[in-house]
């Protein structure tokens, strides 16, 4: 049991944070004041009325936009404790980071040579051969307005 | 210099303050073959990044297996310091260069050696360029290395992901293949499932012990008897089940057959080389060598574990008509055996356990480099009926298969009997007597799957053409009688119906097939349309499945010095 005991405050912690959502629930449904408009009933209340649906996919490239966007986010996150504590680690800190940096770098440029960055018209890198039932008509829908000009 | 002691990481350093040295010290010749690993795939990156031109598949390959020959030779070189001078202990404890992880080392390198081999036939065959299969070998097998050294719960998790995730992409590889990316999201989202599982029972150990390091860990549960249990019994369990997803163990096992059968073929020869191979060895020292006082405990559940994969693997395996699938049912079925060592908990079983991981890496990754081959490009066809015939097609590919079949069966003068033997041996010595039976028994159900695939490749059902008839002698080898299968295909061209294949057949993707399809008269092209499309090797998928033979049958004549290896292993533990 005595081992158990450490871990009370985590389950009243639960407990709590179970007891606030349902009480805030629980209060706005008795208190607040129902008077619902055609505007307040719309996901966002302000802004651009929307004319149409977002379109459904999106080109790959935004992910690994964001990928890319991730991965130096994560070496940023590394490098702020180690430049805060550099005097202090000293060569040996050094050496560590450029290992850590290359690694990231390295695969900068493979995402770099693979064309991650590139925008506009595809280049082909690398030549691309699809499987005989996977063709444009079958896997591109297209998306949006825009019909006369698509073709 | 204090402060260097965060060099270790978040774990090693409170460690570090711990034991009492202030200066956490990198012996970098003792991570030196994971370095190897893994700078050299950085390399591999850039100089595919670089190149003007992209690179042939087999300047990958070649790269892949000078830099594991290099990694293979620091690890025997590792291993006569270890002998000479005891264990290594690193980076603030938590890297363990023992006798048990080198032998692993060896053993991952010996994977890393044959796997880009077997891989750089089937890339070209189906045409996918690029450093990939090669860079994500490289990274799983350093994880797996780091999981055989680890000496620290953070440092094994870590090791299981650097294992699993290029795994998991390794599985989704060939991407125009619905298969594929099944088989690559399944086996993420399990494999993060289970990890996050892992991951809780690292927290409810140290919850319980106070340490993540397997050495402190040990320490402690030696100097105290803990009382009050749950949470430790908790953590152990949570463990147990990630190793279990990840090894494949019943019952959870239900992402292995659709995996396997969905990644491209050697992709999953690795795979299951590779996962196995880490798996284990961290499975092992976990519970073996961490939690040896708590055996009353873990023994039952490992007890039920290895009986229920033993017995699920092979009976699930007789009733698969696909050779893919069947073998991946084996493999939970090798699964079993190992546990069994595991289970035994004593020298004599962590040995055998280790005999049978090294055998079985070499013996699964050239099965499933034949069934690659058999499948042809494309890789649909892997029913039992495409190896009707094969011994008379392909004899050389037919006998290497069978050897390896028979391996994984135990028949004698293979590794697989001797691998089989002591595990069955340690589990009886360790008065498991119905395990052992068990084992045993599925080890006799499992010998007549195996056996059926090697009778059907040298039945001679596959010759009734009469032969001669203008026909060149392989178009008749190949012939075999029609109504199994629609249609063969002409290396890779499916054709639907039997009529206008003339026509399609002139034009296939492989030069053997060409030659065949033109030489052959019109009257044996009915016959060779109802065949089997021919078996394109290369020297590269040749030269490794010589490896997994030649290892196969020259430690299954002379078995000494790698039983030798595996006993100093353990004993350097």
């Amino acid at each position: 049991m005595g081992s158990l005991d450490s871990y009370l405050p985590i389950l009243i912690l639960f407990v709590l944070a179970l007891a606030f959502a349902g009480l805030s629930i629980f209060a706005s449904k008795l208190l607040a004041p129902k008077r619902p408009t055609s505007a307040k009933e719309a996901p966002y209340e302000c802004g651009i009325v929307p004319t149409e649906g977002p379109p459904q996919r999106f080109p790959v490239r935004f992910y690994l936009i964001a990928m890319i966007f991730v991965i130096f986010d994560i070496e940023i996150i590394f490098l702020f404790p180690w430049a805060v504590v550099y005097n202090e680690l000293g060569r040996f800190g050094l050496v560590e980071i450029v290992v850590f940096a290359a690694a990231v770098f390295f695969s900068f440029l493979y995402l770099l040579a693979n064309g991650a960055l590139d925008w506009g018209p595809v280049k082909r890198i690398r030549p691309v051969t699809a499987a005989a039932q996977r063709t444009t008509s079958s896997t591109v829908r297209r998306v949006g307005a825009g019909s006369g000009e698509a073709a | 210099m204090i402060g260097s002691a965060h060099l270790a990481g978040v774990v090693g350093a409170r460690l570090v303050a711990a034991s009492g040295i202030t200066i956490p010290h990198i012996d970098y010749t003792a991570i030196l073959p994971e370095l190897i690993l893994l700078g050299g795939m950085l390399l591999l990156l850039a100089a595919a990044a670089l190149s003007p031109r992209p690179l042939p598949t087999e300047a990958y390959a070649t790269a892949t297996v000078g830099l594991a020959t290099a990694s293979l030779v620091t690890s025997l070189v590792l291993w006569r310091d270890v002998t000479d001078r005891g264990p290594l202990t690193t980076v603030a404890h938590s890297i363990d260069v023992d006798g048990f992880a080198l032998f692993f080392l060896v053993t991952i390198s010996c994977i890393l050696v044959v796997a880009p081999m077997l891989g750089a036939g089937y890339l070209r065959r189906e045409r996918i360029s690029g450093p990939e299969y090669y860079v994500l070998a490289l990274i799983s097998g350093s994880g797996a290395m780091f999981m055989a050294s680890a000496n620290d719960l953070v440092l094994v998790f870590l090791g299981l992901e650097i294992l699993s995730i290029p795994l998991y992409v390794l599985a989704g590889l060939d991407h125009r293949r619905e298969a594929s990316g099944e088989a690559a999201m399944k086996y993420f989202v399990l494999g993060a499932f289970s990890s996050a599982i892992f991951v809780y029972g690292i927290a409810l150990t140290y919850g319980a012990t106070g340490s993540t390091n397997l050495a402190e860990i040990g320490a402690f549960l030696a100097r105290n008897v803990v009382t009050s249990d749950g949470v430790l019994i908790g953590g152990l369990g949570l463990l147990l089940v990630g190793f279990a997803f990840k090894v494949a163990a019943v019952p959870f096992h239900m992402w292995t057959p659709d995996v396997y059968q969905g990644a491209p073929t050697p992709a999953t020869g690795f795979m299951a080389a590779m996962a196995k191979a880490g798996g284990f060895a961290a499975l092992l020292r976990v519970f073996v060598s961490t939690f040896p006082s708590l055996r009353s405990s873990w023994q039952p559940v490992v007890f039920v574990l290895a009986a229920l994969t033993l017995l699920v693997g092979a009976v699930v395996a007789v009733v698969q008509s696909d050779v893919k699938r069947m073998l991946s049912y084996s493999s939970i079925n090798h699964a079993g055996f190992v546990l069994l060592g595991l289970q035994a908990a004593t020298a004599r079983g962590v040995a055998g356990s280790l005999y049978y991981v090294f055998t079985y890496g070499l013996v699964v990754l050239g099965s499933f480099a034949v069934v690659s081959l058999v499948g042809g490009s494309g890789e649909d066809r892997h029913d039992l009926a495409r190896f009707r015939g094969l011994g008379r097609r392909q004899p050389v590919i037919a006998t290497a298969f069978a050897v390896l079949l028979l391996a994984q069966a135990g028949a004698p003068f293979t590794t697989g009997f001797f691998a089989k033997l002591y595990v069955v041996e340690a589990a009886a010595a360790a008065h498991s007597y119905l395990l052992a039976a068990i084992a045993m028994g599925s080890a006799a159900i499992a010998a007549f799957f195996y056996l059926r695939v090697v009778f059907l490749m040298f039945s001679d059902a596959g010759a009734a053409a009469p032969a001669g008839e203008g026909a060149t002698a392989r178009a008749v080898e190949a012939a075999r009688p029609a109504g199994i299968e629609p249609a063969g295909a002409a290396g890779g061209s499916w054709v639907p119906e039997p009529s206008g294949a003339v026509a399609t057949m002139v034009a296939p993707v492989t030069r053997s097939a060409a030659a065949d399809a033109r030489s052959v008269s019109s009257g044996v092209v009915a016959l060779d349309v109802s065949g089997e499309p021919p078996v394109a090797t290369s020297p590269w998928i040749l030269a490794g499945l010589g490896i997994c033979v030649a290892v196969t049958v020259v430690f299954g004549v002379w078995p000494q010095p790698l039983v030798e290896f595996a006993h100093q292993a353990t004993l350097l533990f």
